[in-house]
């Protein structure tokens, strides 16, 4: 157990851990130089091409040390990203250390902070890295610098490398088997592992991945897991190289997977702890928390006829997803859909493009929505993440929606800019205070609604490239909310109506009515669109009836192409949802729901 | 009966609005282009340029030996070519196609070529007919119209015109140009109206994407005048040609009386066969439409080589006629003859579109006589592609 060393790399998003993964494992040959492929251990396609990861991955590498001594190396691959925070903190649970990378001319940002501190959350040593020491922006000293002030940790132990170009891979697993510590366990204790994950195979069903933390787990063994009570019987059993192999067992202090005929990864609870079925141990292992969604939207096939594929394309993709979660709705103006959680907007923009893209699926998302909490006047309270859902406002008492810790790492220039953003966003006790080098931590309490759409986006753009954001959720305070519908002609458009708090209703409503003039072609009628709360109008636009259209010449060669034209409108209205008389183009909710999207 | 187009392709400078197929002529084109019309015609006739598709071949074969009683010389610029020319290829219509007595001879010209000699050598080749390209009476709305002549000569065109004995002397004006006000229309069309012509083809201008004015529109170094004015040209243009008391029999058709409507225009209206020539021409017969080359040194490339210089043709189906006859049908005073509908029956189809048909009687854009015709007013005839493609079938 003490040649055993289970580490993460934890990092801020492209400062070079997936390359870093790479080195590591081709170094240890695992590899072949003809197998090899970035981002070894990303298996999907929008992993790849968006350079993150989104789940959780594990390897074992071999390693013989200068010394001689054979290592068993267990690399965890974890999700950077916040929407991901579950996986992240499982992951770590798996670990006794971590390297925690830093770019060097980057330097420390506010996701290396965050991640940190999780790590510490549980325990991990943690091997700081100075990464990318070969750009000639490197700048190693004010790295050291930066890792002494912001992150407390020794900047002398620092190892330096270069992922890319393999530059000090060497000195740093050298490091990894000095500094991190190895795993503690008893391999005859009773069984605790820990399933920090789940991969979906076609084939053999559901593949667990797991740490072993206390006793000894063999083939054919019967297993219990200790929050959801299942149990199942242990298929195979093993570790993790680019492929699997068996093993007989694994005992405490390995990393490895279990097949054990689990169908679906909604079976499960990911974080479960795994016991032998019939000696038990006394208590799951700490820290379990199931992944619940934060993010709400409604999702509709562009055409109804796609409903049974989505339906199927849902059910596959949730094999693979336990954190998204999708039950039937239906709307007059879109038709049959699923209402979707999800972890946050990336998780969101995930699930749709792997729909649309694995599944050929061509989708509409409604305004994607937070989970408010509302108090009747009967005394109840109630979540509400649909509008559709939301009661009547007489019935209403108060509301109170999520906030969020936000952390904002910027240079000192940008404070008065950012300031404002977090003003802008409702934000709450602002506060700021100065780190190393003329650089700032701003912390906020946001509404998680204001983060929703494009403040990161905002942030990037107003600190030049330079802000880093994180966050984590906090709490709900009292909000005023309002259900925003979209009256075309008078009659609500289901699909259009918005949650959103008092303050913001008008803009919205406007910003709707506004994308909706611009789309909806004009018809035999003025169309009059409002914004309404409730009985109450808070936006107008009109689009006047159309007065005039016909060809002025219609002669021998003109009939053939007006005709195929008159056929294309015929083709289009079909596709035309109906309400109150008013044709709405498919187009026109693509415009208004994407253009929020954007927002 | 059915019609033949004779498409001659030459200006002496393209329009920037112009979307026919047209090429800038130069001085001995004429003669060439005269012999490759007359080898088509002939070789319509003796078989050897129909097309190879057997079974539209055989509906050409029939369209050939049909007897015509219109032939409709347009353009380009028709008056392009010299009475020498014109002259030659008269002699090859009469002699291959079977001309009925009081067929009916159009030719399109442009003012500047109007002049007496001319004049009275296109009488004696038989025109009946002689439209007038005067596109607008205003010197200014002229330049930027990209035309050659001005008010003066266009006025001067019209007037010699009369002065021979043609059945029909025709004005053609361009109306909604940008920048185009209402009250500047109203002055120019009363004055047309007052050049003595007995039949009016007022366009709206319309941007077509590859000429010159569509790409500057596309560009925004041009815009289109709103909507709600060009619909208060066009009911303008309407309500005036009525209270002048003129035949308003298509939507940008007029005539003075209804004996001076174009008979060979009729027949695109009204899905009677039509025989094209030249270049980019259109024929149209017992639902097989094709068309010709559209570039004229091809389409003479094609007639020298001895193939046929149809470039395509599809078979309509019964229910894409049909569609065709509700859109062609709003475009005319007569409005559409629902008895002539293939995929459905008139009793049947008002039964389909009766609440449609209801809403439109409401607003007066159309009502239905006889139990049989669908007939526009003017406000539904400046609708009538939209309503065509809101009626179901």
């Amino acid at each position: 157990m003490e040649n055993i060393r289970n580490f993460c790399i934890i990092a801020h998003i492209d400062h070079g851990k997936s390359t870093l993964a790479d080195r590591l494992i081709q170094h240890c040959g695992v590899v072949t130089e003809r197998e090899f492929r970035d981002q070894l251990l990303d298996s999907m396609d929008i992993e790849r091409e968006r350079g993150i990861t989104i789940k959780s991955n594990t390897i074992t590498l071999p390693y013989t040390a200068k010394d001689g001594t054979e290592y068993q190396l267990n690399l965890i691959d974890t999700p950077g990203h916040v929407d991901f925070s579950h996986e992240v903190r499982r992951s770590l649970m798996s670990c006794e250390g971590a390297l925690l990378l830093v770019d060097a001319s980057q330097g420390v940002e506010a996701q290396t902070v965050a991640n940190m501190y999780l790590a510490l959350e549980y325990g991990l040593e943690m091997l700081p890295v100075i990464n990318k020491i070969d750009l000639p922006s490197a700048d190693v000293d004010r790295v050291r610098e930066e890792i002494d002030a912001d992150l407390g940790l020794d900047p002398f132990e620092a190892v330096l490398c270069s992922a890319k170009t393999g530059l000090g891979i060497e000195d740093l697993l050298e490091s990894l088997v000095v500094n991190l510590p190895a795993p503690e366990g008893d391999p005859e204790a009773p069984l605790q592992v820990l399933i920090f994950d789940a991969q979906y195979d076609p084939y053999r069903g559901v593949v667990l991945l797991c740490r072993v933390k206390q006793g000894t787990l063999k083939t054919g063994e019967e297993i219990r897991f200790m929050h959801t009570e299942k149990n199942y019987t242990v298929e195979e059993i093993g570790r993790l190289s680019l492929s699997r192999e068996p093993t007989k067992g694994l005992q405490a202090g390995q990393v490895g997977y279990i097949i054990a005929g689990v169908k679906s990864v909604r079976d499960i609870a990911i974080g479960d702890t795994v016991t032998h079925a019939k000696r038990q141990a006394p208590e799951p292992l700490p820290g379990y928390q199931p992944a619940k969604p934060v993010v709400f939207s409604s999702v509709y096939p562009m055409s109804s006829n796609d409903y049974q594929d989505l339906i199927k394309a849902l059910e596959k993709l949730a094999l693979n997803d336990a954190a998204l979660t999708y039950e039937k709705s239906s709307s007059a103006a879109l038709g049959f859909g699923f209402r979707c959680g999800f972890l946050g907007l990336l998780h969101l923009e995930v699930v749709q493009e792997r729909l649309e893209r694995e599944y050929g699926l061509s989708l509409l998302l409604s305004a994607p929505t937070v989970q408010y909490k509302v108090f009747l006047k009967t005394g109840e309270t109630i979540e509400v993440d649909n509008p559709l859902l939301f009661p009547d406002p007489t019935e209403i008492e108060g509301g109170e929606e999520p906030f969020i810790k936000g952390h904002i790492w910027i240079p000192e220039r940008y404070v008065g800019a950012v300031m404002e953003l977090c003003r802008e966003r409702r934000g709450q006790n602002t506060t700021f205070n100065y780190l190393a080098l003329g650089r700032v931590e701003l912390t906020s309490e946001l509404p998680l609604s204001e983060v929703l759409f494009d403040f990161y986006d905002r942030l990037k753009s107003i600190t030049q490239g330079y802000g880093s954001f994180d966050y984590e959720m906090l709490d709900y305070r009292p909000a005023k909310l309002v259900k925003v519908d979209v009256l075309v002609n008078g009659e609500s458009v289901d699909a259009l109506s918005q949650l959103c708090t008092e303050e913001r209703a008008r803009e919205r409503a406007m910003h709707y009515c506004e994308k909706l003039a611009e789309t909806i072609p004009k018809q035999q009628f003025k169309i009059a669109i409002q914004g309404a709360i409730g009985g109450k109008i808070i936006a107008r636009t009109t689009i006047t009836a159309f007065r005039k259209d016909v060809t002025a010449k219609c002669y021998g060669g003109d009939i053939t192409r007006k005709r195929k034209l008159l056929e294309k409108q015929k083709e289009g209205k079909k596709r035309m949802k109906v309400v109150g008389s008013v044709e709405i183009p498919q187009s026109a909710f693509v415009a208004v729901l994407k253009s929020d999207a954007g927002k | 009966m059915p019609g033949l187009y004779l498409h001659i392709p030459f200006c002496s400078e393209i329009c920037p609005y112009c979307d026919f197929a047209v090429r800038k002529g130069g001085p001995d084109q004429g003669g060439l282009f005269v012999g490759a019309l007359q080898s088509e015609i002939r070789g319509l006739r003796s078989g050897e340029l129909l097309p190879e598709a057997p079974e539209l071949a055989e509906t050409v074969s029939q369209l050939v030996e049909a007897p015509f009683d219109t032939v409709y010389l347009g353009g380009g610029t028709p008056s392009f070519l010299s009475p020498d020319e014109l002259s030659r290829l008269f002699d090859t219509l009469f002699r291959v196609f079977h001309l009925e007595s009081g067929c009916r001879f159009y030719l399109e010209a442009n003012p500047e070529d109007v002049e007496p000699e001319r004049l009275k050598a296109w009488r004696r080749l038989g025109i009946d007919t002689l439209s007038l390209g005067i596109q607008s009476l205003d010197d200014e709305r002229l330049r930027f119209l990209g035309r050659r002549h001005d008010g003066d000569e266009a006025r001067r065109a019209v007037r010699e015109a009369r002065a021979e004995d043609f059945h029909t002397v025709s004005v053609d004006l361009i109306y909604g140009v940008p920048g185009q006000t209402l009250s500047a229309w109203r002055e120019e069309l009363a004055q047309a109206l007052e050049l003595g012509a007995d039949h009016l083809s007022l366009y709206e201008l319309e941007f077509h994407p590859r000429t010159t004015f569509g790409k500057k529109l596309e560009r925004g170094e041009m815009q289109e005048s709103a909507e709600e004015t060009r619909a208060d040209l066009f009911v303008h243009t309407h309500e005036a040609l009525e209270q002048a008391g003129w035949d308003i029999y298509e939507v940008s058709n007029f005539a003075r009386d209804p004996e001076f409507r174009s008979r060979h225009n009729a027949k695109y209206w009204r899905h009677v066969p039509y025989l094209g020539l030249g270049p980019s021409a259109h024929s149209y017969m017992a639902g097989w439409r094709f068309w010709n080359e559209r570039s004229e040194p091809a389409w003479r490339r094609l007639i020298e080589d001895g193939t046929s210089p149809a470039m395509g043709w599809e078979k309509v189906p019964d229910s894409a006629l049909d569609l065709e006859r509700l859109m062609l049908g709003l475009r005319v005073a007569a409005g559409v003859d629902l008895e002539r509908l293939q995929s459905t029956d008139a009793a049947a189809f008002l039964s389909q579109n009766e609440a449609l048909l209801e809403g439109w009687r409401q607003r007066a854009w159309v009502t239905v006589e006889d139990d049989r015709y669908l007939v526009p007013s003017t406000r539904g005839m400046a609708l009538a592609d939209r309503l065509a493609g809101e009626l179901e079938l």
